[in-house]
């Protein structure tokens, strides 16, 4: 019993402190009404789980600090949004990624020959910086004038009107001289990413293995160019439901990607350096949103409609109900609710119980948690902690930009929404305490209930007991809310909930 | 004979003078510009004739480009101020501190707000006023945000600026703060107003800035700024030798912070406005990104880097419009990733990290 009560002394306190004030709640509100305010908080908490539990893990692992987790939120919105509505934008710019992909699995795989043949130091140099400067010129011919804001005026609320597929589209030469010279920009980036010391002698990968994803990836990037109008076709009359489900797929694989190719660029070369890093993801977040706004506007979308399983312009009576009839909203307690934040909250409570068995019972979550707590006793134990560190962050920005996919239908996208996410994210994590997985849940949640009881007293009052006076608060007292609930945690636990001593 | 005794030094007088004819140097220069602007870039049709050289010289100054120019410099001048104070947390005392907007906005809010309608106070009482709150403010949320450390430090302190953001936005205070539209047109006292008498509020700009760039020297420079700095380097040694350094840090988070307000209010004069937007995260973000870019830890280095982030901001948004900033984003990342010690850290240091820069990018491709 005491150990039980030492060891999660946290979690049982704030426990407790949350369920007396919401048993006080209950007292005070009709049951409908503090189920809904409950749901609409479980909503807000799942969202800003998905951002946090990166954040934290990202943070807890090799103590990076990432300014740019919003960014990924936003990435993985548009991008599936994108899926969602607008395919041909897909169909007109994946070509350039699998080619890529291609060309540099193949340079990287041959590209020791190459480094090898080139015997002095001064002549490494010279040739970085030449393949660098080559890869530069190439990708900046490709792409000149490639018409992103033509293929992105998919609807009414964009600037200057929707444009049809037709007029948006460049002629099939155009791209395919255009993905051609991708292809042939992808073989410098290879070889500047291959190893180059000659006494590295570990085992590559087998030659078959690299030309079969190089090939495939080569043909499926030509295939979807080819079949661009009948494909645009094709899932537009899809169902909305499996076009969801890609739109998440491709969000998450985006954000993934990212996630891949910040901590390869940015961060892996200054580990060690904190400030550093933390500053250059700093630069990245004011750099993403940008090029975001460049490729999709700074406008923004209002929320796209939900998929048709939460769709149908009725109101089920219980879940049971709603299997069969797919209705837009659900009757809690006598109260419509509408059945998508249902889906959010389900999708943040699948996440948070994946990556919670992910850490506790696979290997690699095992090595994750030992990093978390010494990350350089791990490396000496012989592990590559390095390559755990990729995972992790592939992982979290995965997470954010599935968060910021889920999220499109109920809140819209637009550039903005990624740094309002982050900062709720820190706040969240702080309280939770950094780099603890069950924190970043806790706290998410806590933020999540401030947020919707608050924004409820804010529409509503407040009675004060013995007084027949009504206070009402502005939403500015919403939104404040969270940050005084992370400074009263800091002032009595400096560390966070959950966090470890110093 | 006495003179075997007395060796040859120069006097205190060179002395000082061979260790700050730089910044000597420079102080002339900024006290000539307007002249200099006048004579250069300033419309000679300006000039009355008749007036003599010195009104001539004004009015040429405070005419056509060289107007356009000296408020230039005013803007590099108050953002100097505002990144030298933030310096003084992350250089001089390792203080990562995501709220320093904090002090910078309610500088600017306090100033306008008292010598606005509702107070109406006379203009020498508010800027006092504006320090007296600024010291207060920093003394509260220095205490507060002192109890934790490195990134905690930097959250709360992100947390508590977005806290007097979202107040600054806030429809309860539209009386005073004018919620979101801000506050535009508050009486500026006739005789400081940028728009009729630049010239003027240049020099006032300059005094100010060497007050604070004096007062920050002397305050680096004396026992409890080695104190500050030897609590950056290792903090658990200093303590060990004896110093608690939370007194130390907490005297470094009030001297920024009044600095800070002090150049949010002179910016509120500037401009004759103030938007929630000097609150807003993004101030903090360019005070860091002046110091990285300048050197952290120097005092030039922050000046150095307001005056290339206000021109590189002007130039780059002349050549690629509104999308400026992501170049603005990917030139400060190479800066950070090649001259991790800032331009003046770099200098000094007379070690270009350019090769390093290069290598650690090299090896990507290499196996761990």
């Amino acid at each position: 019993m005491t150990a039980l009560w030492k060891n999660n002394r946290g979690l049982l306190i704030i426990t407790a402190i949350v369920v007396v004030l919401m048993a006080g709640l209950l007292q005070s509100l009709e049951p409908k009404v503090w189920m809904s305010i409950m749901l609409s908080g479980a909503t807000l908490a799942a969202l800003y789980f998905l951002v946090a539990s990166g954040l934290s893990l990202i943070f807890g692992l090799m103590d990076v600090l990432n300014f740019a987790h919003g960014v990924l939120f936003v990435l993985g919105a548009y991008v599936g949004l994108s899926t969602f509505m607008n395919p041909r934008l897909l169909f007109n710019t994946l070509p350039f990624f699998f080619v890529l992909v291609a060309a540099i699995t193949v340079a990287q795989h041959f590209g020791r020959i190459f480094w090898r043949r080139i015997g002095t130091e001064r002549g490494r140099r010279v040739a970085t910086a030449a393949l660098l400067l080559l890869a530069a010129a190439v990708l900046f011919l490709a792409l000149r004038g490639f018409p992103i804001r033509a293929l992105n005026a998919f609807n009414i609320t964009a600037v200057g009107g929707a444009v049809t597929t037709a007029e948006a589209q460049e002629p099939m030469a155009t791209m395919l001289r255009r993905v051609t010279m991708v292809l042939l920009a992808g073989l410098p980036i290879g070889l500047l990413l291959a190893p180059k010391q000659t006494k590295d002698e570990l085992p590559l990968r087998p030659v078959w293995q690299t030309l079969l994803i190089a090939g495939v990836a080569v043909v499926i990037g030509y295939a979807l160019l080819l079949v661009r109008d009948p494909g645009e076709t094709f899932m537009l009359a899809m169902s909305t439901d499996v076009r969801f489900v890609l739109a998440i797929i491709l969000g998450t694989v985006a954000g993934a990607l990212a996630g891949v190719g910040i901590e390869t660029a940015l961060i892996r070369p200054f580990y060690g350096n904190p400030v550093t890093q933390l500053v250059l993801t700093l630069g990245l977040s004011i750099a993403g949103i940008d090029l975001i706004e460049a490729i999709w506007g700074e406008e923004g979308n209002p929320p796209m409609s939900p998929p048709s399983l939460f769709a149908a312009n009725c109101r089920s009576d219980s879940l049971l109900g709603w299997f069969s009839e797919h209705c837009q909203s659900i009757d809690v307690l006598g109260r419509a609710f509408p059945t998508y934040r249902l889906f959010i909250i389900v999708v943040g409570i699948l996440v948070f119980i994946a990556v919670g068995v992910l850490l506790r019972r696979t290997r690699i979550g095992m090595i994750i948690r030992a990093g978390v707590q010494d990350s350089e006793m791990v490396q000496a134990l012989g592990i590559n902690v390095r390559r755990v560190f990729t995972f992790v962050f592939a992982l979290g920005s995965a997470l954010a930009a599935m968060g910021g996919v889920i999220a499109a239908p109920y809140l819209g996208v637009f550039p903005a929404m990624g740094g309002i996410f982050q900062l709720q994210a820190f706040i969240a994590v702080v309280i939770g305490g950094m780099g603890s997985y069950v924190g970043a849940a806790v706290g998410t949640i806590i933020l999540g209930l401030a947020r919707a009881f608050g924004d409820h007293f804010v529409a509503a009052g407040i009675n004060v007991p013995f007084l027949d006076t009504v206070i009402k608060g502005s939403p500015a007292i919403a939104r404040a809310s969270t940050v005084l609930i992370m400074a009263i945690v800091l002032l009595v636990k400096p560390a966070g909930i959950f966090g470890k001593k110093e | 004979m006495e003179s075997t005794a007395s060796l040859p030094t120069k006097s205190v007088a060179r002395q000082r003078l061979g260790e700050w004819w730089p910044y000597l140097l420079v102080l002339a220069f900024l006290v000539l510009f307007p002249a200099i602007a006048a004579l250069t870039i300033g419309d000679s049709t300006a000039a009355q004739p008749g007036a003599g050289f010195f009104e001539q010289l004004v009015q040429r100054a405070e005419s056509g480009y060289a107007k356009f120019w000296q408020g230039m410099v005013i803007q590099m001048l108050i953002l100097g101020i505002f990144a030298m104070s933030y310096d003084l947390l992350l250089g001089y005392t390792g203080i990562l501190s995501f709220g320093h907007a904090m002090f910078f906005g309610t500088g600017g809010y306090a100033i306008a707000i008292l010598i606005g309608r509702n107070f109406n106070w006379p203009f020498g009482l508010a800027l006092i006023a504006v320090v007296v709150i600024a010291l207060v403010q920093s003394l509260v949320f220095g205490v507060l945000s002192l109890r934790v450390k490195g990134v905690y430090l930097a959250m709360v302190t992100l947390a508590f600026a977005e806290m007097f953001f979202i107040l600054a936005e806030a429809g309860d205070f539209r009386a005073y703060t004018g919620a979101d539209d801000g506050l535009h047109g508050f009486p500026v006292p006739a005789y400081l107003s940028a728009t009729d008498h630049r010239t003027r509020f240049y020099y006032l700009a300059l005094i100010f800035f060497v007050a604070v760039f004096l007062m920050t020297k002397r305050l680096v420079d004396s026992p409890t700024g080695r104190v500050m700095i030897a609590s950056r380097d290792n903090e658990n040694r200093a303590m060990m030798i004896g110093f608690n350094t939370f007194w130390f840090k907490l005297i470094a988070f009030v001297a920024a912070g009044v600095f800070a307000a002090l150049a949010g209010a002179l910016f509120a004069l500037y401009n004759v406005s103030v938007t929630p937007s000097v609150l807003s995260v993004g101030r903090t973000i360019d005070a860091l990104a002046m110091t990285i870019i300048g050197g952290v830890g120097t005092l030039v280095g922050p000046v150095l880097g307001a005056a290339i982030i206000q021109l590189l901001g002007y130039w780059l948004e002349r050549w690629f419009g509104a999308n400026w900033t992501l170049v603005y984003g990917i030139i400060f990342m190479l800066i950070v990733i090649f001259l991790p010690y800032g331009i003046v850290g770099t200098l000094r240091a007379r070690s270009f990290r350019l090769r390093e820069g290069w290598r650690r990018w090299r090896k990507l491709g290499d196996r761990d």
